[in-house]
């Protein structure tokens, strides 16, 4: 069965930028390593056939930080079919008046609210795997 | 005489370099030439409008890539324009640091920041040559 497409936006810019990275990094890396993996959004953004071969018609999840979802956009013109589209700053509801950090380093609190976010996004991969099955 | 010079990371998701010219970009933009460089959120090339893909007329650029791929190089001269100069990070720090799997902000030790620090350095010293044309 084919692993499901993670992509983190990684904005520059904004401490949701390094969350949305983490997030997506927390999940290939450890909670959903096995059924999970991400592609350098820069290389998608390229348009080469090397990359848009292994996103087009694919399962996909796309981590954004900002309203401008680059990370969605990016994926749907690559041809990736996206079944769930996650944003780190929707997570900020949930913490109303907490300091996450900086787009270079996350606090304690913004290290737990990544955390939490990769934990809905793991359910996610999984979800999407026994849709598969 | 450019007053200012637009920086952009690739930020590529499956390897330390992409980690480090992420890191590296901004601490270039905040710590060591705050005020003369600007950036842009890769992906925005895809996402974004028509004032993002007329960055590389209003800045010169310089590209910081991960790897050989050139990412960051190709979708500026893709979507947007020229690039005025570029630097690969494995040239930097040797292909197999940049190519290391050491990707989250939560593994980095020090030795990895040393390296930021390098590839930070080794983007002033671009800047600067711009900044004086």
């Amino acid at each position: 069965m084919s692993k499901v497409i993670v992509v983190p936006c990684s904005g520059i810019g904004k401490v949701y930028g390094l969350m949305a990275r983490e997030a997506a990094l927390a999940v290939t890396d450890h909670l959903a390593k096995e059924t999970s993996e991400t592609i350098c959004l820069a290389h998608i953004v390229t348009g080469d056939e090397e990359v848009t071969g292994k996103v087009c018609g694919q399962s996909c999840i796309s981590i954004d930080g900002c309203a401008s979802l680059c990370s969605f956009h990016s994926l749907e013109a690559a041809g990736g079919i996206v079944k769930g589209k996650f944003r780190s700053v929707d997570e900020m509801r949930f913490h109303r008046g907490a300091n996450p950090g900086t787009g270079s380093d996350l606090t304690e609190v913004g290290w737990q609210i990544t955390d939490e976010l990769a934990a809905k996004i793991a359910v996610k991969v999984d979800e999407i795997q026994k849709e598969a099955k | 005489m450019a007053e200012k010079v637009g920086v952009l990371a690739c930020s590529g998701e499956e390897y330390l370099g992409g980690t480090l010219s992420r890191l590296a970009v901004r601490h270039v933009m905040n710590k060591l030439r705050p005020g003369r460089v600007s950036t842009l959120c890769l992906p925005l090339y895809i996402a974004g409008g028509e004032e993002e893909r007329e960055f590389a007329k209003k800045y010169p650029c310089i590209a910081v890539d991960a790897c050989s791929k050139s990412c960051a190089k190709r979708a500026t001269i893709k979507y947007s324009g020229a690039v005025r100069d570029v630097l690969v990070v494995s040239d930097v720090i040797g292909e197999e640091a940049a190519s290391c799997r050491t990707v989250s902000a939560r593994d980095l030790k020090p030795e990895h920041y040393a390296m930021m620090e390098k590839i930070a350095d080794a983007i002033c010293l671009k800047v600067d040559a711009i900044l004086a044309e």
